[in-house]
């Protein structure tokens, strides 16, 4: 687990469904059984979305819809300094998240969502600042309803790959890598002390920048990128409309455009950059509050159940228990929260103890019974 | 339908290659309509996720690839205006050349990064919209768990970009001189708008606006309306250009 000192990276995996590999084919025969069991390709995850629909009458929506969904465009502008997983039939660019997406789409043939790994799972979230997999679980779920996990974005964290569990097959030896400028720091130096960007190697810089979890893969990808631009710099609005002239040249055929005029427009377009950026960041942050408050309110809604519950058991422990974490989340509790003023509902035993044990099978039926219950109740 | 028409728009009106990296919004809400008179509540509740999920990967996939591209945009940028000012000069028209399209380059690459933190930003919104759909019509209670989850992956992690932009604007602050600018330049440079990144931002601007614009069922958990003050100016960009914005 030794790194050298301050690089870091993040290594990020993701579950087999690689959205972006919804190859459509006009002549895809569908498959008639349960939409997603045993899908092996990008080709059958899309046929199952199909499926679902044709299997429930919607086949008069269904073609136009799903010509939405998983219509793509052939000719896609891959830039090679922006490589981009596309479905399309000329995809023949032997890059290597082709090889990656295909071991990542082996998987096992599990219907039953790991309700576990979807839901509530804080011991990921608690767990010390690690980047972590969220691998197929080896009871054999389908490892398609993995959601990617914690990846804390600050540098200085350390890299440890878990171990891939067997139904995960060969997916856990490429992850995805979430690049810093630290580690790219470190890919810099390395390149330069083997010559450059077009002598250097890819095995040759993996062994130099000696970090753990970083794969040839990554290196390769990365070099790939570095090199294009390199000598490619900044195409300017690489991606928009189309490519710019520089701005010397930037005239409509009517006026000139003064440098300073150019110069004034760019000053302007930062502006209206920042302040998006602006609006953008606080615009999260509301975000996040909102969810954190939901998040508590739910707490607290639980506890309270919890403690009513409790209440009629003679198990004083949990009662105990119940307290003082009521107590404690309350003092700890964010600052400014807007309770809804609404009644407390005690939910009947059973439906409680369901929730709290979070039986996967059942916890569906209860959780409904339990909002139908609630909204039956609930004034507002 | 309305964050449904106002991401339809933008996805229209985005960067061509990432107009298929955004939300399937449109087709998760006709399957959580689907899923409202389904019987087999779980079966669908599952697919429902996996889509959802799919989504997510999709989404975490783009946004690592282009925060890798800038980091490594980034650097060469700053390497580059390094080299510019540390060599000879051949003249100072072609030092001045460089520097403008330097100026230009960096300008436009601060907009990409914001673009991305839009893209992230948008397609939460449309996460936490389409889960909250899914909870009202199913009686589920798939909202609250799930944008938790939602939360801690990378593409709703920005801090890295919006740590670069605001990199990028200091390297910006340096780089252009700070001088009283005359109306008449203000004016040339709105002008200016209808063309590449400086579009997209100014369309991106608006669009966040109208998105947060009361909806029906704003609630305390909703946000609020977004208060620009230069609403005008903007808005007067997009009418201004004189390359139609689509």
């Amino acid at each position: 687990m030794s790194l050298t000192n301050g690089t870091t990276g993040h290594i990020v995996s993701s579950s087999s469904g690689l959205s972006t590999n919804l190859h459509i084919s006009s002549e895809e025969t569908c498959l008639k059984k349960a939409p997603f069991v045993n899908q092996s390709s990008g080709v059958l995850r899309a046929t199952a979305f199909r499926d679902y629909m044709k299997e429930n009458n919607t086949i008069s929506w269904c073609t136009d819809s799903l010509s939405d969904f998983l219509d793509y465009p052939e000719n896609i502008p891959i830039q090679s300094s922006n490589v981009q997983i596309m479905p399309s039939e000329d995809v023949s660019k032997p890059n290597d998240w082709q090889d990656w997406a295909d071991q990542l789409i082996t998987e096992d043939d599990g219907v039953t969502p790991n309700w576990n790994e979807i839901l509530v799972d804080t011991a990921v979230a608690d767990q010390t600042p690690k980047m972590e997999y969220h691998v197929g679980k080896s009871s054999g779920t389908s490892l398609s309803l993995q959601v990617n996990s914690l990846v804390p974005a600050s540098p200085g964290e350390v890299c440890t790959p878990v171990t891939p569990s067997p139904s995960s097959c060969g997916s856990q030896s490429k992850p995805r890598m979430r690049w810093t400028p630290e580690l790219h720091e470190a890919f810099v130096e390395a390149v330069n002390k083997l010559g450059g960007s077009e002598r250097a190697t890819p095995k040759g810089v993996l062994k130099l920048m000696k970090v753990e979890g970083l794969t040839i893969y990554h290196v390769k990808s990365h070099l790939q990128k570095y090199r294009t631009a390199r000598y490619k710099p900044e195409p300017s609005a690489e991606g928009a409309s189309e490519k710019k002239p520089t701005p010397t040249q930037d005239l409509s055929s009517l006026d000139l455009k003064t440098s300073s005029e150019i110069t004034e427009a760019l000053r302007l377009q930062v502006e209206v950059q920042k302040r998006l950026h602006e609006q953008l960041e606080i615009q999260k942050n509301l975000q996040m509050r909102i969810e954190e408050q939901g998040r508590y309110l739910q707490m607290i809604f639980e506890k309270q159940c919890k403690f009513g519950i409790d209440a009629f058991q003679p198990a004083s422990s949990t009662q105990e228990k119940s307290e003082t974490e009521l107590t404690n989340e309350i003092s700890s509790s964010p600052a400014r929260v807007k309770t809804e003023s609404g009644p407390i509902i005690v939910m009947s035993p059973s439906s409680e103890k369901q929730e709290e044990e979070r039986d996967p099978s059942e916890s569906q039926p209860s959780k409904r019974a339990k909002l139908n219950e609630s909204s039956s109740t609930e004034s507002s | 339908m309305k964050f449904g028409k106002r991401l339809k728009q933008h996805v229209e009106e985005t960067l061509p290659g990432w107009r298929d990296m955004y939300l399937n919004y449109k087709d998760l809400k006709k399957l959580v309509r689907l899923i409202s008179s389904s019987l087999e509540y779980g079966k669908s509740e599952a697919e429902f996720v996996y889509l959802l999920n799919n989504e997510i990967d999709k989404f975490n996939v783009f946004f690592m690839e282009q925060e890798e591209d800038f980091i490594i945009r980034h650097k060469e940028l700053q390497q580059r205006i390094k080299r510019v000012n540390e060599s000879e000069p051949s003249s100072q028209e072609e030092y001045e050349e460089e520097m403008a399209r330097i100026r230009k380059d960096i300008v436009d690459f601060h907009g990409e990064m914001v673009l991305l933190v839009n893209y992230s930003n948008i397609n939460y919104t449309g996460m936490a919209k389409i889960l909250k759909k899914y909870d009202k019509r199913t009686g589920g209670l798939l909202r609250l768990p799930f944008i938790q989850k939602v939360l801690e992956q990378p593409f709703f992690t920005t801090e890295l970009v919006s740590k670069l932009v605001k990199e990028c604007e200091t390297i910006i602050d340096e780089l252009f001189p700070t001088t009283v600018v005359a109306v008449e330049m203000k004016e040339a440079a709105i002008t200016m708008v209808g063309e590449g990144i400086f579009k997209n931002t100014v369309a991106a601007l608006m669009t966040m606006k109208e998105i947060r614009k009361g909806s029906s069922t704003q609630s305390h958990f909703s946000l609020p309306a977004l208060s620009l003050p230069d609403t005008e100016l903007i808005r007067s960009f997009q009418l201004n250009s004189p390359i139609p914005t689509i």
